[in-house]
């Protein structure tokens, strides 16, 4: 569908494609990977003559591109840039039909495929096909961004960096739509990343480039299997680690050093065992050892006397985490309930340790960059 | 034609920026300070330009006489647009974060105004002074009209009498005098511009 | 006996001459303009060096323009006109050119990569993304348009400067003002038809962006 034949590129002395050959097969999708400066964004433009490589011929669909006029070429080839690029003059239904205008499809034919579009994508025509660009959220901006180049159901879409400006959450939930999309549609796909995760979720094959050529070419598990370089290695290595992070449980981030009394002991103790440890609560226990609740400094104060033992004083249900809970769910109560803390309970009930925000940056650098003893 | 002439135009010009600074930037800062007074501040400067330069001068003329006086009132109401307009836009547009920070350290709006806000925005100021000062190069040519002397005395004589020779050198002197303006201004404005990101970084 | 009685037909007369004058060199100078400013923005590394000539030129007063011209061409209407044109040229260049060249990469990149010809390109993205800045600056060619048309009656064309002239010669302030708010008059209209204008061309996606 798309071959390269031994392409050259120099921007003035430093070489940006160095002679470079392969071959994508109709309906593959190609994901292009590597440094900054690789040339993977070089090779993308150079399909749709954005690029106009110094030597070699590029082949799509049979055809040498240089003998195609640019235009025609183009509105054959979708294509989807990160800035996403809609025209904010134009409504969305206009951004959409831009291509299928120009090859004077009629107008009700366009809203056809409009509609049919931005169904995929589960947006409602009714609600966004003639609002402005200006007027949908980013993610909502890069799916019609992606509709756009689909619109006149091209047979090839290029896309570079498409989800790069996005967030995290969008961003996953794009690639699974991009993921459908292709299912579906069966189109040839050659996609910039420089984000592994994204390339091995996303390729059928992968190309790795490095100062203008092509390091290596496999599908995703070939090249988890048998990288060809330490740079491939490295880029495989992080991702995974990134990808690690998410079966961490609340165990991994614990410190099993807490303070925790019985509700017998008395509360002059526990006032000094507090400023001791320069400590403003307590985790209290019950006699067989289960998480009773937190007593602080402050209860104790309201309480007014220091006679009597803690148990005396009504604890505070303070959030707890079941130890081998996914350690981001852990996370997410401690940063959206406002407590200092997050106990971690075994399974019975007795306690493991608290997470606090400062083990837990603490756990998060040991996992990402070794022990830090 | 002679250097005294140039020296009339350029003082006509020099006392005109002076005096509109003096009036249009206190007038740029209550236009940012007060939203109340905001439109009717910016659609009077702006008012005030679509009213023809001559006929500003001979309303002013009528009220003050003859004279420099006379041109350089005129020509003052007629560059405060530039310098109160610049003045409001480049104090809006400091970047509010610097703003909160210089609430937040519990500085005055005085304060904040003068050690923070002002400066801040002084390249975008300046650049409605620069403008100010160009415009009024040229604009006070019609300073002859009310009796003000300046380039334009050497211009309407030239036109008046066929005289080609008197029309180019004056407008010749006019252009240089605008573009040195222009150039040294800018330049000063490069520099200022050093100053204040040192400042704010 | 009133001043409308003695001079209520000339007023009416020398308006519509004014804004004649106005509209005329208004028109001429926009699409010579436009024209301009699309041309040099195909070749930004040419309007490096002409946009700052064209400033230096802006710096002659508009006597000065009408004088020599009317020194070579006569008292004819063609003098005013062709003079007061030139000098709308330059803000509705300046604000096309720089309109355009703000126009950002991605969309034109967007446009390029969706197959859009180049002139597709300038009449569908990139001129309806700059016609804030090219209103902007047609309305600022306006004004000064009809505060410039004045000086028609220095070399006798009309017009309401007619007034002002008479005014400050003979000292009359009635004169001065008859010929003053008419045109401050004329100038506020005409700008405000213009924000009328503006709204019918600037696309609504791009209001709020400005």
């Amino acid at each position: 569908m798309i071959r390269f034949e031994n392409v050259n590129k120099k921007y003035g002395n430093s070489v940006i494609l160095d002679d470079l050959n392969f071959n994508i097969e109709a309906g593959e999708f190609v994901v292009l990977i590597g440094p900054s400066g690789c040339g993977k964004t070089t090779t993308l433009k150079s399909i749709n003559r954005l690029i106009k490589p110094d030597q070699g011929k590029i082949f799509v669909n049979g055809q040498e591109i240089s003998q195609v006029n640019p235009v025609k070429l183009r509105r054959k080839i979708g294509y989807v840039i990160q800035q996403i690029g809609l025209f904010p003059n134009m409504t969305i239904e206009q951004n959409i039909g831009v291509v299928p205008k120009r090859l004077k499809y009629d107008k009700k034919e366009i809203q056809k495929i409009t509609r049919d579009l931005m169904e995929m994508v589960d947006m409602s025509y009714e609600e966004y096909a003639h609002k402005y660009p200006s007027e949908l959220s980013g993610g909502q901006q890069q799916r019609i961004g992606v509709l756009r180049a689909l619109a006149a159901s091209p047979p090839i879409v290029l896309m570079d960096e498409p989800f790069g400006a996005l967030d995290p959450m969008t961003r996953a939930t794009l690639q699974k739509e991009i993921a459908n999309l292709h299912k579906k549609l069966k189109k040839t796909i050659v996609f910039v990343t420089h984000d592994m995760n994204e390339a091995l979720d996303l390729a059928d094959k992968i190309v790795f480039m490095e100062h203008g050529k092509i390091v290596q070419m496999a599908t995703p598990e070939e090249m988890l299997a048998n990288p060809a370089s330490p740079l491939i290695r490295d880029f495989m290595r992080k991702s995974a680690l990134a990808a690690d992070t998410l079966n961490l449980t609340a165990a991994d981030f614990l410190s099993a050093n807490v303070i925790s009394v019985q509700k017998k002991k008395s509360i002059r103790e526990c006032t000094d065992l507090m400023a001791r440890h320069h400590i403003d609560s307590l985790v209290i226990k019950n006699e067989d050892q289960t998480y009773a609740g937190v007593v602080t400094i402050k209860d104790i104060k309201k309480h007014g006397k220091s006679s009597g033992v803690i148990g005396e004083i009504e604890p505070y249900q303070n959030i707890t985490s079941d130890i081998l809970e996914n350690a981001k769910d852990s996370f997410d109560k401690l940063y959206s309930s406002g407590d200092n803390y997050v106990v971690v309970l075994n399974n019975d009930q007795t306690i493991a340790g608290i997470i606090t925000k400062t083990s837990m940056a603490t756990a998060m650098a040991d996992t990402l960059w070794g022990d830090m003893q | 034609m002679d250097a005294s002439i140039v020296l009339e135009h350029l003082y006509l010009v020099a006392m005109t920026v002076i005096f509109s600074v003096i009036v249009g930037l206190p007038i740029g800062v209550l236009a940012y300070l007060k939203p109340s007074v905001r439109k009717i501040v910016l659609w009077s400067v702006e008012l005030l330009q679509t009213i023809p330069a001559l006929a500003l001068l001979g309303l002013i003329i009528i009220a003050l006489g003859p004279g420099k006086m006379t041109v350089i009132t005129g020509l003052v109401l007629y560059s405060l647009l530039p310098i109160v307009h610049n003045t409001f836009v480049g104090l809006e547009s400091v970047d509010s974060g610097i703003k909160e920070a210089g609430k937040g350290m519990g500085l005055t709006q005085l304060d904040r105004l003068i050690s923070v806000e002002i400066p801040l925005a002084f390249p975008m100021i300046f650049t409605g002074i620069r403008i100010a000062t160009v415009t009024t190069v040229g604009v006070a040519v019609f300073a002859t009209s009310v009796g003000g002397g300046g380039l334009g005395k050497v211009i309407y004589q030239g036109i008046r009498t066929q005289n080609m020779n008197l029309i180019v050198s004056g407008t010749v002197s006019l252009m240089i005098m605008a573009v040195l303006f222009d150039v040294l201004m800018i330049w000063i404005n490069r520099r200022l511009a050093k100053g204040t990101r040192n400042q704010a970084f | 006996m009133s001043f409308f009685e003695t001079y209520g037909d000339r007023l009416i007369t020398a308006f519509q001459i004014h804004l004649f004058y106005v509209l005329t060199s208004v028109v001429i100078g926009f699409v010579i303009a436009l024209l301009l400013g699309i041309l040099l923005s195909r070749v930004p590394q040419y309007a490096k060096v002409v946009m700052p000539l064209l400033s230096v030129f802006q710096t002659i007063p508009g006597i000065v323009f009408i004088g020599i011209l009317f020194l070579y061409l006569g008292m004819i209407p063609a003098t005013v006109i062709s003079a007061l044109a030139v000098y709308a040229i330059f803000p509705i260049l300046k604000n096309t050119y720089t309109g355009l060249l703000d126009v950002k990469k991605e969309y034109i990149e967007a446009a390029k990569g969706c197959g859009m010809t180049p002139l597709q390109t300038l009449i569908e993205v990139e001129l309806p993304l700059a016609s804030p800045s090219i209103i902007t600056g047609l309305r600022m060619s306006t004004i000064y348009t009809v505060s410039w048309a004045v000086l028609a009656a220095m070399i006798g064309l009309g017009g309401l400067g007619e007034f002002i002239y008479i005014g400050i010669a003979s000292n009359n302030d009635q004169l001065i003002l008859a010929g003053a708010i008419p045109s401050a008059i004329m100038a506020i209209i005409l700008s405000l038809l213009i924000d009328v204008l503006r709204r019918a061309v600037v696309p609504k996606g791009i209001r709020s962006v400005k």
